[in-house]
């Protein structure tokens, strides 16, 4: 009997909608910084294409209704599940688009697949989903990742980085051979680049002065910037994805440290770092994906127009944005809503996004090319977040290094 | 129909005389019937969660409840079950119906460890020791990240059975059967040396139970209880990650237990069918979906105020009185024993309830 | 690196010790094993910050008010939520549990889950053998050393801190003699969750502030008690120090181990328990006496 009750409940709260709007559902923790930009980017996609009356299918104009659906991914894995069969048995979305944490997603890609739904990833970087895809084509084939680039890539991004930011090293500091310490969380993600890290630094004329792998949850790294202090290291290279991250960056700045922070600082790409490091991580730099440069002729109108209207720059996690027009593209050019005549569409397709120019290989990944999927490097200078990197995008500025 | 009759007459006499066994039996059947009557994947998603998660709730109270060993780390033993039928099954190209015995089996060796390393700890400490033991199990999963998959877990396991309905089945069923079976080895011989051992366990030694042996079957017990249900989820969602040990997990059965009614069995198992459907719920509306913990919290609070020893036995105690003689349990509003036929008066009911109470 | 190792350890001993004996208190005299301690801490910190950042009201002002605000609201939670439930222990245990988690999403809903950073209280760095001492952390030790201090001065040189021992040693002795147990209890409750909102304020500038901070400490806390003996202050401190210790030791020694500093401590503990069951400072059980 209390099934019952709860069944009745349940259909009393799953929502009536209009048969005629595409149903996509947005899937993040809402709580967090992660799912606010899934949502916000989603959000932003709509109201453009409902604006401009809808997306036409099969000669029909058809708006966009979204779902938002808290994950609870970072508290729950089988809460994140259960909100993807909820959205797709109660509200009937046609689509999905975000996740986050990568053990959720994993779980939730199978849930999606059972129903042979669309799902559009922007931001689980665990190469595994897109290996599914090369495996279990026909199972598999319905996911896409529109954001992050897989760990292989950014290891590239990182490096074709990193030397440039070592040849100002050595101008600054007339060494040769710059010492790097390397500062990453222990985690699945970071593994395949600190070996890459260790076996190309030497070659890169650059001293590894020692790996020190806090854990991905630690909010405190005062002993590991000790020891890096005393390694007399000049650049600190970084894999955080966690507090830590703001903990790094303060605690140089507080320690008025003449290493430069680079690498990958999750808490980095976003607005509030600055405040959150207490005004002290200047000169601490990571990869990102958005800022006011000319990555493609979409970023910056779209950069602003986020801006404007959440008050403050985009996450990776934006990338929903993207996820809803390459849907678009595909639906209009295809004549209808049918995934499996979507999926070769968006396969062939090349769609000049908002932080890049994306074209899809055969795990379903983004294509890997300098100035095309690669993202940007930013620096934090004097409370704001400052692009550099690549130099040859209109709109980026000088690197700078801490007073010696 | 003799046999037909013989049936009736039982379940008239041992089932539909007390309240609680009635409800016990309109709930399993209708568990068992649910799919034919309203076959809803969502539904159905929900409640094999719901059963999984009351099998785990159940392993927890024949610990905690009934022997006192108040475990704040349950969860060592339902991720151990995750992990080790995921791996087995993974690296080994073993059958998932054989690894989650594996799995169980795993658990159940972590138990015994556990429980070893137990023995001689006593109340609070074991509660605030056990609460380690997931967490240095975490420290050494990210510590061999090839071996565990790290933050990522173990995924892309093969389904123990494919489709909605047959995975409800398969998780009802084992729900049904474990959770049966516990209840009756707690009222069994071997239950009553475990209340024995909660209650006084310098008398229970001076008895002759060897204690040690008791504390450590029954951490094994409970564990392979706890490691089965961590197995069967594992598979159903294809992945065994490190979220299966985590702190907020052991907490979660903890409330589970403590909130249905502890040293019952049945009590958890109610616990979860009504907080995690609850909590679902709760997360499927727009605008307060993301305050589900919140408003689980305050509920959760809120009934322990009004029945401090949780939900199951208040309502007990409002459908059913004991019979101040032979101690057998009636329904209210019966005026005489259904056993040896003494008078039950409420005032003479109540009081006996205080002090039982006390 | 000796140096670093002392230092290091040091200050975060400190920290520890501030909300280990809180912790141990409330349990000993009044049997409640407060899982949502840690919480107060937490609730503290994001006093402080709103406080300090949105209202500008200075650091001593937004100090004290923090402390005052979080003291108070632990005593109106005890008297609301606890003591109701007081004869039931396992009852208890779960209302501080669900107090921890409402608090958690409480300041999920208001702040998100975004990391929030105050600004320290003195700025500038110190540099002792070669080691470089963040003021900040100075401060901390400072604090706790005077905290700890006063503790013992309350406990052991006022009548009130003679009746809470009382109360610790024997409740039923000490309820026969008089005393108000229940006023007790509240006394040690508002003591001890003052000690926790004071490490709360001190320690968040060293740390970031965001709704699931209250977990890492708990455990460590947890740890510490167990291993010092539950409602000892003198085993309080100590195994505060050896947790800090030992984690400064694992990640000095083993950098690319940094992250098994958790793991290592918690060992330590389990290792502990087996040749002490009642922990280094802990009375020996009833049974066993």
């Amino acid at each position: 009997m209390r099934h019952t009750i709860l069944a009745i409940a349940l259909a009393v709260a799953a929502p009536f909608a209009a048969a005629q709007s595409i149903k996509i559902a947005v899937l993040g923790p809402m709580n967090f910084v992660q799912g606010e930009n899934h949502w916000a980017g989603a959000e932003m996609a709509r109201d453009e294409i409902n604006k401009a009356g809808g997306i036409s299918v099969g000669g029909k104009k058809r708006t966009i209704e979204l779902v938002k659906a808290d994950t609870n991914e970072i508290q729950s894995v089988p809460d994140a599940t259960n909100a993807v069969e909820r959205v797709i048995t109660r509200d009937k979305v046609d689509f999905l688009i975000g996740g986050f944490r990568s053990e959720a997603v994993l779980a939730m890609q199978e849930v999606a697949m059972d129903y042979k739904k669309m799902f559009l990833g922007a931001g689980a970087a665990d190469a595994k989903l897109g290996e599914n895809v090369e495996k279990n084509y026909d199972r598999y084939k319905y996911w896409f990742r529109i954001t992050p680039t897989k760990a292989p890539d950014l290891f590239r991004t990182l490096m074709a980085v990193l030397g440039d930011i070592g040849n100002q090293v050595r101008t600054s500091t007339r060494t040769d051979t710059p010492k790097v310490a390397i500062i990453a969380e222990k985690a699945a993600w970071t593994e395949a680049i600190v070996k890459g890290l260790q076996a190309t630094l030497p070659k890169m004329k650059m001293d590894v002065v020692g790996t020190w792998q806090p854990s991905a949850v630690a909010t405190d790294v005062t002993a590991e910037l000790s020891a890096i202090e005393r390694a007399n290291a000049d650049i600190v290279f970084t894999l955080l994805s966690g507090p830590v991250g703001i903990s790094l960056g303060r605690q140089m700045g507080e320690r008025n440290m003449k290493a430069v922070a680079f690498g990958i600082n999750v808490e980095g790409q976003k607005d509030e770092f600055w405040q959150a490091s207490a005004g002290k991580a200047n000169y601490v730099s990571t990869l990102d994906t958005y800022a006011e440069v000319e990555s493609t002729p979409k970023t910056i109108p779209f950069v602003q127009a986020f801006k404007k209207r959440y008050g403050k720059a985009p996450t990776y996690n934006a990338a929903t944005y993207d996820a809803i027009m390459i849907l678009k593209a595909a639906i209009e050019q295809t004549g209808g809503m049918d995934a499996d005549k979507l999926v070769p569409a968006i396969e062939k397709m090349e769609h000049v996004g908002t932080a890049g120019t994306d074209t899809f290989d055969k795990r379903h990944d983004l294509v890997w090319a300098v100035g095309k999927t690669s993202g940007i490097a930013v620096q934090w200078q004097d409370g704001k977040k400052v692009p550099f990197w690549p130099p040859n995008i209109k709109g980026m500025q000088p690197y700078k290094m801490p007073a010696r | 129909m003799y046999l037909l009759r013989r049936a009736w007459a039982e379940m008239r006499n041992e089932i539909l005389v007390l309240p609680s066994r009635t409800l016990v039996l309109v709930w399993v059947v209708g568990l068992l019937l649910l799919p034919l009557a309203y076959d809803d994947a969502y539904v159905l998603r929900i409640l094999t969660m719901t059963c999984i998660f009351a099998i785990f709730a159940a392993s927890w109270d024949l610990l905690a409840g009934y022997t006192g060993q108040v475990n704040f780390g349950h969860a060592l033993f339902f991720g151990a079950g995750a992990y080790g039928s995921a791996l087995a099954s993974l690296k080994l190209g073993v059958s998932p119906w054989l690894t989650i015995w594996l799995g169980a089996a795993v658990a159940a060796l972590f138990g015994y460890l556990s429980g070893y390393l137990c023995l001689r700890l006593r109340g609070s400490y074991l509660s605030l020791a056990t609460l380690a033991f997931p967490l240095i199990g975490l420290g050494l999963l990210f510590a061999f990240p090839d071996f565990s998959g790290g933050e990522l877990g173990v995924s892309g396991l093969q389904r123990l059975i494919v489709g909605p309905t047959a995975n409800y089945y398969l998780a009802c069923v084992s729900m049904l059967v474990v959770v049966f079976g516990l209840w009756l080895i707690a009222d069994s011989r071997f239950g009553i040396v475990l209340h024995a051992i909660r209650d006084d366990e310098v008398a229970a030694r001076a008895s002759g139970i060897n204690t040690p042996r008791y504390k450590l079957a029954v951490f094994a017990l409970s564990a392979a209880a706890a490691g089965f249900s961590g197995a069967l989820l594992a598979h159903y969602l294809r992945v065994a990650g490190p979220s299966t040990l985590e702190v907020a997990l052991s907490f979660q059965v903890v409330i589970w237990g403590i909130f249905g009614g502890v040293a019952t069995i049945y009590g958890p198992v109610v616990a979860v069918f009504i907080l995690y459907p609850l909590t679902e719920w709760l997360g499927s509306f727009r605008h307060f979906g993301e305050l589900r913990l919140l408003i689980f919290a305050v509920i959760v609070l809120l009934v322990l105020l009004f029945m401090p020893r949780g939900l199951t036995p208040w309502v007990r105690d409002r459908v059913e009185a004991q019979c101040p003689r032979c101690k057998q349990r009636n329904s209210v509003w019966r005026k005489i024993c259904r056993l040896c036929g003494a008078p039950l008066q409420a005032q003479v009911a109540r009081a006996e309830r205080l002090v039982g109470h006390q | 690196m000796l140096q670093d190792i002392l230092v290091t350890g040091l200050v975060n001993g400190g920290v520890y010790a501030l909300l280990a004996i809180g912790f141990s208190l409330i349990f000993g005299v009044a049997r409640i094993v407060n899982i949502a301690h840690t919480a107060f801490y937490m609730l503290a910190a994001y006093c402080f910050y709103t406080l300090l950042t949105r209202f500008n009201v200075g650091f001593a002002l937004a100090g004290v008010l923090s402390v005052l605000g979080v003291t108070l609201l632990s005593l109106v939670c005890y008297r609301l939520v606890i003591e109701p439930v007081r004869e039931h222990e396992s009852a208890v245990l779960i209302s501080t549990i669900a107090l921890g988690l409402i608090f958690q999403e409480l300041m999920l809903a208001a702040y998100g889950g975004n990391f929030l950073g105050v600004p320290s209280t003195i700025e500038g760095v110190m540099r002792v053998g070669g080691v470089s001492i963040p003021y900040q952390r100075l401060l901390i030790l400072a604090v706790a050393a005077v905290m700890l201090i006063a503790t013992w001065f309350f406990l052991y040189r006022t009548r009130v801190g003679l009746a809470i021992r009382a109360t610790a040693n024997d409740l039923e002795v000490a309820n026969l003699m008089g005393m108000n147990v229940h006023r007790m209890a509240m006394v040690t409750v508002a003591f001890s969750v003052g000690l926790a909102a004071i490490a709360g304020v001190v320690a968040t500038p060293v740390t970031a502030v965001h709704p699931f901070m209250w977990l890492d400490p708990l455990v460590t806390m947890l740890a510490i008690v167990v291993l010092g003996g539950l409602g000892s202050l003198k085993g309080s401190i100590i195994g505060a120090l050896i947790i800090a210790y030992v984690e400064a030791i694992t990640v000095f020694t083993l950098p690319e181990g940094a992250h098994l500093k958790g793991a290592v401590a918690l060992g330590i503990m389990v290792a502990v328990l087996l040749a002490r069951p009642e922990g280094l400072f802990g009375v020996a059980f009833e049974e066993e006496r």
